[in-house]
């Protein structure tokens, strides 16, 4: 009888943590949709500018959340561009040529690199542009650039561990096939390894630019400032959704600005989900994949 | 057939008008934008940051800039009047906002060149639904260090006081530290925000809150309070009765030049200090 | 043989470079706050207060806040999470169990900065009226949504600590006819405790790093924080208000030290971690 008790509460505390859970998730959400709603139109994007005019850049958009998702953009695509080939490399040298003492070592130290807060990552971007300005480019300033360095050093070590791990959990009999056929290591892992785990990789690349998309720790101190129009070039300074929020959530001018941040809020969200949606149907298909084949 | 005839007539006096009318715009618009004409042939990008009470203008001008010619690029950041100077100072910016004046030893280190373009003031401000008006020096000395710690003392309801004050870098906190706390302490309790316009949100959102800002941001969501009986109003900063004063300072490293210098020479014109003016500061030209 | 030897440098180059980075970011920190290792004030910073107009400029009280907020954070996140995490790994394992994992996966892309958002105009005002004390901009507000974030991050680890039980453990259990809590706690919580101590530690070095919800609701006040209800300033968003000051201050020298704090406070939970995980694992 006592263990039924115990039993009945250990349910009734596991229900209730999760209805708490889903109830935080839900007020959050719920209190951004129902103030910002009525915000989502095209003038929260392009504020006064016809919009045709503002995507052929033929005008500055001011009011509007424009310049911010053309920044993040950016910043995003040149974060992949420089995480991606050094994360992909590094990760194929852990899982196929790396001795274990290594693999070991290494793997420690991109734990570590995973783990350092965002911000000791942009004080480090900071920090090498007033080392390489004082030093050399007179003319270096923080700007997109070096943001998208930043950011590539954060995803790092995503890159990295999912190339790595999609590399070793791959079966025997695909690793073993190319090589026994006379292919040299490096074939085996261009030709077959590589493309096998491309689903895995792939949703990897996808949940990095995600994190590319949200962070606001790091831009804040290499580049991103509250008015800077579209970037004209990558030693530009920008502006970007997450910064823009958290600037406006601290110093909007009125009621009007407030609204937008809401807005921004969601367009954020919406976003970020639908890369999360995107990376995850990539997984589930990789997983049908096997499913059939096995 | 003489319907007609005067439909056409008609017709042909609109037309007149209309062109009429077109004329007196274009003419009007070329004149206004005078001012403007000498941004024309310019393409470059223009780098400002600086004191966070200059924002509003900046932003105004800039767009004005920017709306006459798409080619000019301005970024504006905020930072304080510290990081102005330094910024402008290290090269890393074109133009330093400042909401002091930039003292010796950073003039002599860097070679700046200081415009003045607007006086403001700098009031203590609390929550509009606060039934608190008007303090005394002393009061404010001690409700800043500690001292004070309910409404109730100064005449208020029964709660407690939430302090704000800004970051080291801000020239609005040392004209305020200098010129209404004399030099007094501030309490390390106090929440810091990074901005007149962050201060500004803060003082709104909390109703027991007292913080100061920069005269120009006040507006229906912050009640300035009278100092020493004197209230800080446009009119009273301007005739010198409300003593807490500042200038707004645009500085370059050594004499402006280029675009900055288009850019200071619009903010000190007629135009420019109009913008000021309508922001809430008072124009020195 | 060349060319089998190119493709391996080219790989080992790019684990070098990246290797590099990681520890060339301690470096950088290092050696901008060389100037205050040589001065001997690097261990007095960590225990002073924060006074630049006394000339202090310790980071005792920001230490003093990280440790406190997310302490909270993951005093709150640790229950719920276990709970969810019994909910989904062990009580309903299909159904409402996946839809609920979902939904806790779908939480990890939330942004950090829409909490920061939502604590500013929903949970401040909340607390501060709650407790008539205080602005609500304090450790309390920053510890519940600091606890909201990191909670889907632990609630995943737990999950699949769960998963690392082996299932003839299980079946035997239910042979001998045990409920659902003496299955938790006699089977699976022995066998799974390492791996959730592993996502406990790396929950609360994110919770340690976070920099937007702590700017935004703790307040940042300087002092040294008394009760739940004072506001207090982290490590990080110490380095996020102070960059904006000049370049060759000791204020601004602080931030390396925060950095280097920081970094060690991480590091030393992955190694805690490294050591959890057993020295025999040689992967």
């Amino acid at each position: 009888m006592k263990s039924s008790l115990w039993d009945k509460g250990f349910h009734l505390f596991a229900w209730g943590c999760s209805l708490v859970l889903v109830a935080a998730v839900s007020i959050i959400l719920g209190f951004l949709i129902v103030k910002g709603y009525h915000t989502l139109a095209p003038s929260l994007i392009f504020g006064d500018t016809p919009f045709w005019e503002a995507l052929l850049l033929r005008r500055q958009v001011f009011d509007g959340l424009f310049p911010a998702m053309v920044g993040t953009l950016c910043l995003i695509v040149l974060a992949i561009v420089f995480a991606i080939p050094l994360g992909l490399f590094t990760g194929i040298f852990l899982a196929e040529y790396a001795s274990p003492k290594v693999k070991w070592l290494f793997s420690l130290v991109f734990d570590i690199l995973a783990g350092i807060p965002s911000i000791v990552v942009g004080l480090f971007g900071f920090s090498i542009t007033l080392f390489l300005h004082h030093c050399f480019f007179d003319r270096l300033y923080p700007c997109l650039l070096i943001s998208a360095l930043s950011l590539a050093f954060l995803v790092l070590p995503y890159m990295i561990r999912t190339t790595q791990m999609a590399l070793e959990n791959l079966p025997m009999d695909v690793r073993m096939t190319a090589p026994s056929l006379g292919a040299t290591k490096f074939q085996n892992i261009f030709y077959v390894l590589l493309p096998a785990s491309l689903s895995i990789i792939v949703s990897g690349i996808i949940l990095s630019i995600g994190r590319c998309a949200e962070d606001t720790a790091v831009i804040m101190l290499t580049g991103a400032v509250a008015t800077a129009g579209i970037p004209r070039s990558v030693f530009a300074s920008f502006e970007a959704l997450p910064f823009y929020i958290y600037y406006i959530s601290s110093q909007y001018a009125d009621h009007s600005e407030l609204m937008k941040g809401y807005g921004a809020c969601l367009v954020l969200i919406f976003i970020c989900m639908i890369l999360f949606v995107l990376a995850h149907w990539i997984k589930q298909r990789l997983a049908q994949k096997l499913l059939y084949r096995s | 057939m003489k319907v007609n005839k005067l439909k056409n007539k008609l017709k042909n006096k609109l037309v007149w008008v209309g062109i009429l009318v077109l004329g007196l715009a274009g003419f009007t618009g070329l004149c206004a934008a005078g001012e403007l004409d000498v941004f024309a042939g310019e393409n470059q990008v223009l780098r400002i940051s600086g004191g966070t009470a200059h924002i509003p203008v900046m932003k105004a001008v800039a767009r004005k800039i920017m709306t006459f010619n798409s080619k000019i690029q301005i970024t504006i950041a905020g930072g304080g009047s510290g990081a102005g100077i330094k910024q402008v100072g290290e090269g890393l910016v074109d133009i330093g906002n400042s909401g002091r004046q930039a003292t010796e030893g950073e003039v002599n280190k860097y070679g700046l060149k200081m415009y003045k373009w607007a006086i403001d003031g700098v009031a203590a401000v609390a929550n509009p639904k606060n039934s608190v008006k008007a303090l005394s020096t002393q009061q404010l000395q001690d409700i800043f260090s500690g001292k004070i710690i309910s409404w109730k003392a100064v005449g208020g309801e029964d709660k407690s006081i939430n302090v704000y004050t800004r970051d080291t870098a801000s020239g609005t906190r040392s004209v305020f530290w200098k010129k209404a706390l004399k030099k007094s302490d501030i309490t390390a309790k106090a929440n810091v925000v990074v901005s007149n316009g962050a201060m500004k949100t803060a003082v709104n959102n909390d109703p027991y809150s007292i913080g100061y800002v920069s005269v120009g941001f006040i507006d229906a969501g912050v009640a300035p309070l009278a100092l020493d009986g004197i209230a800080p109003t446009m009119d009273a900063v301007k005739s010198g009765q409300y003593k807490v004063v500042r200038g707004l300072f645009s500085n370059t490293k050594g004499e402006a030049k280029g675009l900055a210098k288009k850019f200071i020479d619009y903010l000190m014109g007629p135009d420019g200090q109009a913008l000021a003016a309508a922001k809430g500061f008072i124009p020195v030209n | 043989m060349v060319r089998e030897k190119f493709p391996k440098f080219v790989f080992m180059g790019a684990s070098l470079l990246s290797v590099g980075i990681t520890l060339a970011i301690l470096g950088f920190m290092v050696a901008l706050a060389y100037p205050l290792f040589a001065r001997g004030m690097f261990w007095k910073m960590l225990i002073q207060p924060w006074s630049p107009d006394q000339d202090l400029f310790g980071l005792g009280p920001m230490i003093v806040g990280t440790l406190s907020i997310a302490s909270l954070a993951v005093c709150i996140s640790l229950p719920i999470s276990c709970g969810v995490a019994c909910f989904v790994g062990i009580i309903h394992p299909r159904g409402k169990g996946r839809t609920l994992r979902q939904m806790v996966e779908a939480m990890t892309a939330i942004p950090t900065v829409i909490y920061g958002f939502v604590g500013i105009f929903l949970l401040v005002p909340l607390v501060r009226e709650l407790f008539s004390q205080g602005s609500g901009m304090c450790i309390f507000s920053a510890g519940i949504m600091l606890g909201v974030l990191i909670s889907p991050t632990m609630i995943l680890f737990f999950i699949q600590s769960f998963t690392l039980v082996p299932q003839p453990y299980l079946n035997a259990a239910d042979a001998l006819g045990a409920n659902t809590v003496q299955k938790f706690f006699y089977i699976v919580l022995p066998c799974a405790w390492k791996s959730m101590a592993t996502g406990l530690i790396l929950s609360f070095g994110r919770a340690m790093g976070d920099t937007l919800i702590a700017l935004m609701i703790s307040g940042n006040a300087v002092g040294f924080p008394g009760s739940l209800l004072d506001s207090a300033r982290t490590l990080t968003a110490h380095i996020g208000l102070i960059i904006a000051a000049d370049f060759d201050s000791i204020e601004f020298k602080t931030l390396f030290v925060c950095g280097i704090c920081l970094y060690a406070m991480t590091g030393i939970g992955v190694i805690l971690v490294r050591f959890l995980a057993g020295k025999g694992r040689v992967k």
